[in-house]
């Protein structure tokens, strides 16, 4: 996609294509009801539907006879005064469907969904039978989903050790099971919130999926993102910083850094990586400066921002430089 | 704009999908529902005293928290019956971190509150010589001013009686260093701190069992100060305590539709910030009275070289945020197909705006009057006065989904982003500089900095049954732009990954991502050509950049038995910036590469249920390598010359390490937890090439030589380092089951050295940086926050009592 045309090109082949498939999918889904596609099966939801009442157990007590352990009492699930809870439903068998025949086998394992035993995605079908609104309706083909990370391999129905139902302490915990050089930056001397409890990952993510980058919740880029909280960067500006508008993660670590303000560089030299024009932004900085000439300033404390204050957007009408 | 018809119409048509399979939805068989669960109810007070101790630098002991002596204090209260549930807490309070949570839950509605604190504590040691104040009017003694004026007393940051701006050779500098200013007299210490307080409420309402409705508000509010920007000249750097007081109000509102087929949601979110203080006024320390030579423009009565040497205005002033709003409209939907297939998709239309109004050009009352007008007309008034600025935005995201067979996954997505800015160009190319100099420029027209992002993303995934997943993956991100260097970039991204998921005692996980980014239309000129903002020609903006990108990821765990888990992170990255075809034979400058390798390696064992530890290192390597050139513009030979070219090579290493130990009932009635962690980093800023030379034996054939009597004027800068130890200890004893005691103990310490933190004692941070402040340094005043060593300990003893 070298060109305009061809970026023109590429966008408008896409957005066709997405039209068709919309158009696809309205089509394939406005088949009589009696035309099963080849090779289609039901739904978990769809198969519960169909259940006779006769194939339920239709009481916890039976269950946890033998599965003592497996309680779900207390949490979320359990609160059988909301009827869209697994316990205003078919208790337990909400999850792990009709099991009459299960307990008529004598408790063949055969006979019974094991949400453990299942590849993650398959288990997600089975949470996402009720979990599929709100920030759980883009779950599907979502980051984790995708990488076959599921509903139970973060959470625990039965045994949590945090809230809500996750199967660590805290979310820290949780993520850095596979994201741990990202939660060992909250180590670093400039860090959000997080560690002190304030803040925890799904302030500024949504784990479930979302119309969002890098999973996201807030807004629909990472500028929208940032600046639900920093509202007072969001501008828009009559003078813009182009990276501003790019994208906050240009210069901050929103995870952690050593570097003041989470910067990714310390500046002046993060400065310098785009400013190579003349005289005084690609001045070599260095020790000899630090000590002996007053352009020290633009090396210690704030260094370039103490004068481009404005480096996120200047309102000023003489703010071109982002000085004012 | 017919693409967005197209993509509106797409998604509206998948949304229409989901509406119409609504009708004829028939309630699902209900079997007997489960009895409802025993009521548990629980509560807890956990009261006490704290006390703290810190040496030098407490705010960063309590970056984030309010740790001061007093008491200590965290209330629970649960209770659930079977028509409702109640979850309520209180933390610290009284202080300026204290929360507030309230969670009340019924049949059909769910209602949340939340109040917190959240302080920002930047230094308890800062000192200014403006007056700290809450409003947007910062000022220092006229007399002091005067006295700097008149080159009657030590002027900043010079030595006494010379130009402020006089200090740069090693002389002039040590007399300076040597010789406080005049402002270190009767400075006064002040606590440098934020405080963001927040209140927010939401409401979830079960309408039906397919219809809910929510609704949110909260309200933000964040006062105090925090350090700033004030300069007036080049070498004259101030650093002000600018006074916060602004608020964020946010409101959302949506109705969401389910069925067993799929979703529909149409929500509407508005944010409205409110800055109390749009601007700052604020006195120059080096005039106290706006510079006047006397002469007519353009030579007068300002000095046309005053935003350089400091001979500027007595006061001035900037905009601060300005006060702005958003509001996005969503639709959401998903819909649920034969054969483990889905589609979901948003659309979203965003809107900002910003119209406050403009402040003058200048309040320099010898640059604003008639006869500057006559020489630079355009300054005698403004384009217009309110902002007008706003920003419309539009979101698409497609996203199909589907396992048609036991082996096969794919998954398609295509998204849509538009940043549309409408804000009408400004023209400034009559300005007015620092408040000192009014000047005329070529390139003085606002940008509006366009992005449209095209993002379509195709993965196929097999599955090995109990091996595993492969996953096969092509992207391609779209960008054009308005107003940067590349207009139109592409982004091709492949990547493999590898996630083995059957086994629950193995996982592993393993990832390889390559992608490659190239432009086109950039800046199309010969090699005379100066680029955006007078930039070298062959400068390329990182984030925009040719690029290739290389990741890899692997995450290995293990549970050898049921009581012991190991794992594995590692993960390694590169980005290169490699030349392109548009300035051939030309040096290439701005960040050339950067690599970056983290691994990680962790341990949990849980021998007995009431016992449980774990340790986890990590390590990570950053290596950065960018180029300049410290030239002079065209016409001189230096913009050309190859020998004023330098790097900088930026090397961090950073350790991790933390350990713990759960003792919970391990012992009779006690409950014991220790964390132990600690970080270690060396970061270094490495310079070389020709550039480097020149100065480290002062060669240089085409710039300034060092300063008479001065034989090498480059010195390195010395590594910073961070070193930070944290140790918390927690044992609570109950008496009986529901009444205890309960001790604990914080302690951290910092060591850092940081060559941009100003040393009290004298020197910059080549040293340790212990004691108070100096304000100021050589081409500065400042306020002295940056962090410093310390070390803190705290102590609770609390009553703990269970109902």
């Amino acid at each position: 996609m070298g060109s305009i045309g061809g970026v023109r090109l590429f966008s408008s082949v896409v957005a066709v294509l997405s039209l068709l498939l919309a158009g696809a999918i309205v089509l394939v889904a406005e088949q009589p009801s009696g035309q099963k596609p080849r090779g289609s099966q039901p739904t978990k939801a769809q198969a519960a539907a169909a259940t006779p009442p006769s194939a339920y157990v239709g009481d916890d007590a039976t269950c946890l006879t033998c599965h003592d352990t497996q309680s779900y009492k207390g949490t979320t699930h359990a609160r059988a005064f909301n009827e869209r809870t697994p316990a205003a439903k078919h208790g337990c068998e909400s999850c792990h469907g009709p099991g009459k025949a299960h307990v008529d086998a004598g408790g063949d394992k055969t006979k019974i969904i094991n949400l453990k035993t299942l590849p993650p995605q398959q288990a997600s079908e089975t949470c996402t039978t009720c979990h599929d609104r709100a920030k759980h309706a883009l779950w599907n083909g979502s980051q984790h989903d995708q990488r076959n990370v599921g509903c139970v391999t973060c959470h625990s129905v039965h045994s949590p050790k945090g809230e809500p139902l996750l199967k660590a302490q805290d979310q820290m915990a949780l993520c850095s099971t596979c994201h741990r050089p990202i939660v060992n930056k909250q180590f670093r001397l400039n860090h959000m919130p997080v560690r002190e409890g304030k803040l925890a990952c799904s302030s500024c993510h949504n784990v479930h999926g979302t119309s969002n980058v890098k999973l996201l919740k807030a807004g629909t880029t990472i500028d929208e993102s940032c600046t639900s909280c920093h509202a007072e960067k969001r501008g828009p500006y009559l003078w813009e910083h182009a990276p501003v508008t790019e994208s906050c993660t240009t210069c901050h670590d929103p995870h952690g850094s050593n570097n003041p303000r989470l910067l990714v560089a310390r500046p002046p030299f993060l400065c310098q990586r785009c400013h190579v024009t003349s005289r005084h932004p690609p001045t070599v900085y260095d020790g000899f400066v630090l000590q002996n000439s007053s352009n020290a300033n633009k090396i210690y404390g704030r260094s370039c921002v103490v004068c481009h204050q404005q480096i996120h957007g200047s309102n000023a009408p003489s703010g071109k430089a982002l000085l004012r | 704009m017919p693409r967005r018809l197209i993509l509106g119409a797409g998604v509206l048509l998948l949304l229409s999908r989901v509406v119409m399979a609504q009708t004829g939805q028939k309630p699902p068989v209900q079997p007997p529902a489960a009895p409802g669960p025993t009521v548990p109810s629980f509560g807890s007070i956990d009261f006490g005293f704290r006390g703290t101790g810190t040496d030098i630098d407490r705010a960063q002991y309590e970056r984030y928290r309010d740790l001061r002596n007093g008491a200590a204090s965290r209330f629970l209260y649960r209770k659930e019956t079977p028509s409702y549930f109640v979850d309520a807490s209180a933390f610290n309070v009284g202080y300026r971190d204290q929360q507030y949570k309230l969670r009340y839950d019924r049949s059909k509605l769910n209602f949340g509150f939340l109040w917190d604190s959240i302080p920002t504590n930047y230094s308890y040691m800062s000192v200014s010589p403006w007056a700290v104040s809450d409003t947007g009017v910062l000022t220092i003694s006229s007399a002091l001013r005067q006295q700097v004026q008149n080159r009657t007393a030590v002027g900043v940051p010079c030595a006494p009686g010379a130009p402020p701006a006089a200090c740069g050779n090693p002389t002039q500098a040590a007399a300076a260093l040597a010789n406080r200013s005049i402002y270190n007299q009767g400075l006064s210490g002040f606590d440098l701190q934020l405080r963001r307080d927040t209140a927010a409420i939401a409401l979830n309402y079960a309408a039906t069992p397919s219809v809910g409705v929510n609704f949110g508000f909260s309200s933000a509010s964040k006062t105090g100060h925090q350090p700033w920007g004030a300069s007036f000249a080049f070498n004259n750097a101030n650093e002000v305590p600018l006074p916060i007081d602004h608020r964020t109000n946010d409101i959302n509102a949506g109705v969401e539709w389910t069925n067993q087929k799929g979703m529909v949601r149409l929500a509407w979110d508005g944010s409205f910030f409110d800055n109390q203080i749009t601007t700052l006024t604020w006195d120059n320390p080096i005039r106290a009275t706006d510079f006047n030579n006397g002469l007519a423009p353009p030579n007068g009565p300002y000095d046309p070289s005053g935003y350089s040497n400091g001979n500027g205005p007595a006061q001035g002033r900037m905009a601060l945020f300005p006060n702005n709003s958003m509001n996005v409209v969503s639709a959401m939907g998903l819909y649920k197909m034969p054969r483990r297939t889905s589609v979901n998709g948003t659309l979203q239309f965003t809107n900002q705006s910003q119209n406050d109004p403009l402040i003058p050009w200048t309040i320099n009352p010898l640059i604003a009057q008639p006869s500057v007008y006559a020489i630079f007309p355009h300054l005698a008034q403004l384009p217009r006065s309110t902002a007008d600025a706003e920003v419309k935005g539009l979101n698409a995201l497609v996203n199909l989904n589907s396992r048609p067979f036991r082996r096969v996954a794919f998954n398609v997505r295509y998204r849509y982003n538009d940043r549309d800015v409408q804000t009408p160009t400004f023209d400034a190319t009559e300005y007015v500089r620092f408040d000192a100099v009014p000047e005329e420029v070529e390139e003085g027209f606002s940008h509006q900095f366009d992005i449209n992002r095209q993002t379509f993303d195709a993965t196929a995934t097999y599955s090995l049954n109990r091996w595993g997943g492969v996953r096969v993956g092509y992207g391609h991100d779209a960008y054009e732009r308005h107003g940067r260097g590349f207009s139109d970039v592409g982004d091709n991204i492949f990547r493999l990954t590898y996630d083995a998921f059957a086994n629950q005692y193995v996982t592993l996980r393993a990832g390889y991502e390559a992608s490659r980014r190239r432009g086109s239309g950039f800046i199309e000129s010969g090699v005379d050509y100066e680029g955006v903002g007078g930039t070298q020609p062959s400068l390329r903006y990182y984030d925009e950049a040719d690029r290739n990108r290389y990741r890899t990821s692997l995450t290995f765990s293990v549970m050898p038995t049921e009581t012991v888990s190991v794992n594995f992170t590692l993960t390694d990255g590169r980005d290169s910036y490699p030349e392109d075809e548009f300035t051939p034979g030309r040096d290439q400058f701005g960040l050339l590469d950067a690599d970056t390798t983290a691994f990680a390696v962790g341990v949990n064992v849980l021998p007995r249920p009431q016992v449980s530890f774990g340790a986890t290192y990590g390590y990570e390597t950053y290596d950065a390598l960018q180029r300049s050139r410290n030239a002079a513009p065209q016409p001189s030979p230096e913009w050309f010359d190859a020998t004023r070219n330098w790097t900088m090579d930026n090397k961090e290493k950073v350790n991790t390490f933390t350990l713990y130990a759960d003792f919970l009932k391990a012992i009779k009635r006690t409950d014991i937890r220790f964390v132990y962690d600690f970080m270690d980093s060396d970061n270094a800023y490495v310079h070389g090439g020709p550039r480097i030379q020149q100065l480290d034996t002062n060669t240089s054939v085409t710039g300034t030589s060092c300063p008479t009597g001065v034989s090498d004027c480059f010195i390195a800068l010395p590594n910073l380092t961070t070193n930070w130890n944290r140790f918390t200890a927690d044992v609570k004893y109950f008496f009986r089951s529901d009444v205890g005691i309960g001790f604990a103990y914080w302690y951290e310490r910092l060591n850092v050295r940081d060559f941009a933190t100003i040393d009290a004692n004298g020197s910059v941070g080549f040293n340790a940086e212990t004691g108070s402040v100096r304000t100021d340094y050589l081409g500065g005043l400042i306020t002295g926050y940056n962090p410093r060593d310390y070390r803190g300990n705290t102590a609770f003893v609390r009553l703990l009592y269970l109902f």
